[in-house]
């Protein structure tokens, strides 16, 4: 059933006496024009996303920062749920995010990750929730996509590079690599639609 | 109002007692003239005072847990090691044939493998220390007594908060239903005869001496607590109920039998006070439950738990409490388990911690089989306005510290964290860790020192030393720590690895090693 809904939403398909683009997943601006065109208006929120790659440090959070930085002006919290580093919050402050508002979980089990991730999805005063899965197992996500749908924060998840050739029920996914002074991000899946041009985008690291 | 009185009570008027509550009167003149209707019971009583007992015969048996699918098996309880007898049965061991007093020898001969536990006087002593807790949300003045498993309330002035004795009498004995307690109520203007009408399960409430005098006449005499030759002597001059005890002369009484009798004979009627010792709560409550059988499930501790909890909520509601922390204890034969909760709000409520403890337990696995489980409290923190709140908190959110409560219940207490900047230099020193509650407000607007220098880095490492770096770019110097003995001096810059990550490196000006501070990207 959930694949016939997946294949209706796609909108590439015809539908005789369909009503049209379905309504439009609500969006944040990630704060990069290119990538904002690509993403249909910013990175998607009460959906998951993915981001996958390797290694930890390499500018797959700081290209989040303008993201984090609007959750946090709104009062809304940022949730890092089992970061591989901590947090130097001088350094987020001075990004714009308010320390006040950002939350660190320490968890070491695949199940109680996914669990927090699991409430925290669910609270509505999250704004965004970052984190750090270690598994290629796909199947626990099904509960965060439910989770996520409940609410309507951003929910990035990094995961390994294995993890790339799993299926995944998430809303969209993206392979980074650093590559000299830039992160380039293709897009692997979008639901709803086929990226305009196939090539990935390309963020220069010190840009921001 | 006054009218109302000489209509309605003239026999209390009469009466030497209502003279000595009369004297209280003025103090009721100055009442406002308008209140609630009042019935003339409770009218004619509010000044003076009023007992109710709680005889709680079954107390050695509620304070055992039945598990629940052993409901049916026969459980008896026995005392007096040296010639065992029955101290009290349940329903099923009650079926057949089995009465408290009875030899466990013939008890056993009727019985199919019944459970057998002893009488415990310690562990019956706690609950009714937890049950006068509890009770001290109807009134000031309570007094367990220990030996006749009753507690005694004084609730004269309590009566028109709690509108009248039969709504009263409700209150407690739901509540104590509630918590797992099967309780016999008695109330009347004198402790003794409170204390004889609950073990007697008299339905009749003499608030006024006559009344008592009318309820107590018809009752035999072997109702009076009095050694059984004083109860055989005055059979022997023909006396059979205590209205005829009553008509005696009490002069001829003392010099027949003593002070003993007259002393009763008064207290009864309440012509002679009795002292009552009033009961102060422990500072640090606990409770405790033990179980017929041992428990191998986790899935079977929910529901002792949660008479627990509720018996701790009552008891904090009591005295006007809240808690933050509760500490749970599982007693194995020979350990303890101890498991502890911490909340980040205050809170008193039952169903609150039965969810969290939920969450905590449904990760345990027993190391043994349970006994018993008893709930500690370490400490009491004042009430203050009900943190749930009549209606959702001002920015519209639900149960927002639950949240958090919810997460540090299941993963630990130190696993939900936030950061604060502090004003130290040295990038490592330059946030502290907190936890959800409480975090410092913060010092400046403006940017920390090693913000200023460093700027936006986005994670820190413990320090290592990191092979020297390709091309970099310069972010700036620190120095700091030579206050406390650690001097250092750093040349802070950002460079990237060779696989692709940014990373934030200094160079101790000292050794010219440069080592990894952490992550820029």
């Amino acid at each position: 059933m959930s694949a016939l809904e997946e294949l209706l939403a796609y909108p590439g398909l015809w539908r005789g006496r369909g009503t049209g683009t379905p309504a439009a997943t609500p969006t944040r601006p990630s704060g990069f024009a290119q990538l904002d065109r690509v993403l249909r208006g910013g990175w998607p929120r009460g959906q998951l996303t993915e981001l996958i790659g390797t290694p930890f440090g390499c500018g797959e959070t700081r290209m989040l920062l303008p993201v984090l930085a609007a959750c946090t002006r709104e009062r809304r919290r940022v949730m890092l749920v089992a970061p591989p580093a901590t947090p130097w919050v001088p350094g987020w402050r001075q990004l714009g995010v308010d320390p006040g508002l950002v939350f660190v979980i320490r968890a070491a089990s695949e199940e109680d990750i996914i669990w927090s991730c699991e409430q925290i999805l669910r609270h509505p005063k999250t704004g965004a929730l970052l984190a750090w899965l270690h598994g290629n197992r796909s199947a626990p996500l099904r509960r965060l996509r439910l989770a996520a749908g409940a609410g309507d924060a951003c929910a990035f998840l990094y995961r390994p590079p294995a993890a790339a050739a799993q299926p995944s029920p998430a809303h969209l996914r993206i392979r980074w690599r650093a590559d000299g002074d830039q992160l380039h991000l293709e897009v692997i899946k979008f639901t709803g639609g086929r990226v305009a041009d196939d090539k990935p985008v390309a963020i220069r690291r010190d840009d921001y | 109002m006054k009218t109302r009185d000489d209509q309605g009570h003239t026999s209390v008027r009469s009466s030497p007692g209502a003279r000595r509550a009369s004297v209280g009167g003025p103090q009721l003149a100055l009442l406002p003239p308008v209140l609630p209707e009042r019935n003339p019971e409770t009218e004619s009583a509010s000044g003076q005072a009023l007992w109710l007992a709680v005889d709680l015969p079954h107390l050695a048996l509620d304070a055992l847990v039945q598990t629940g699918s052993m409901a049916s098996k026969p459980l008896i309880i026995t005392e007096d090691s040296a010639r065992p007898r029955v101290h009290d049965a349940n329903r099923s061991a009650r079926q057949a044939g089995v009465r408290p007093g009875m030899a466990l020898a013939d008890a056993l001969a009727v019985l199919n493998a019944p459970i057998v536990r002893d009488y415990e006087p310690e562990i019956i002593r706690q609950h009714l220390q937890t049950l006068a807790s509890v009770l001290l949300q109807f009134t000031d003045h309570v007094c367990p007594e220990p030996g006749e498993r009753r507690i005694l309330l004084e609730v004269g002035r309590s009566l028109r908060l709690f509108r009248g004795t039969a709504a009263l009498e409700a209150r407690v004995r739901d509540t104590l239903r509630q918590l797992g307690y099967t309780p016999r109520i008695g109330i009347a203007r004198t402790p003794a005869a409170a204390r004889l009408l609950a073990h007697l399960r008299h339905p009749a409430r003499p608030l006024a001496r006559d009344a008592l005098r009318r309820t107590l006449s018809p009752l035999p005499l072997t109702v009076l607590p009095l050694p059984a030759a004083d109860i055989t002597a005055l059979h022997g001059i023909g006396l059979e109920r205590i209205g005829e005890l009553l008509r005696l002369p009490r002069n001829d009484l003392t010099l027949r039998y003593g002070t003993r009798l007259p002393e009763l004979i008064d207290r009864l009627l309440g012509d002679r006070p009795e002292p009552v010792p009033r009961f102060r709560p422990p500072e640090t409550p606990a409770f405790q439950l033990d179980f017929d059988q041992e428990v191998n499930a986790i899935g079977a501790l929910r529901f002792p738990l949660k008479r627990l909890l509720l018996q701790l909520e009552q008891t904090l509601r009591a005295g006007n409490h809240h808690i933050q922390g509760l500490e749970l204890q599982l007693r194995h034969r020979g350990t303890t388990t101890r498991l502890t909760l911490e909340r980040s709000q205050p809170g008193s409520r039952a169903e609150e911690w039965l969810e969290l403890w939920n969450i905590r337990l449904s990760r345990l696995e027993l190391p043994a089989p349970v006994r018993g489980l008893r709930l500690a409290v370490p400490c009491l923190l004042p009430a203050g306005a009900d943190p749930a709140g009549l209606f959702n908190s001002r920015d519209g959110t639900r149960d927002d510290s639950g949240f958090l409560t919810r997460l540090r219940a299941r993963l630990g207490d130190d696993a939900v964290l936030r950061f604060a900047p502090t004003l130290q230099p040295l990038p490592e020193e330059a946030q502290e860790a907190c936890s959800p509650e409480t975090f410092p407000a913060l010092t400046s607007a403006g940017a920390t020192p090693a913000q200023r220098v460093v700027g936006a880095s986005l994670w820190l490492c413990p320090p290592q030393p990191s092979p020297p770096p390709g091309p970099l770019e310069w972010l700036g110097r620190l120095e700091g720590g030579w206050w406390t003995g650690n001097d250092q001096r750093r040349d802070y810059a950002v460079t990237t690895d060779r696989q692709g990550r940014l990373c934030w490196v200094f160079r101790d000006l000292r050794s010219g090693q440069w080592q990894l501070q952490g992550f820029w990207g």
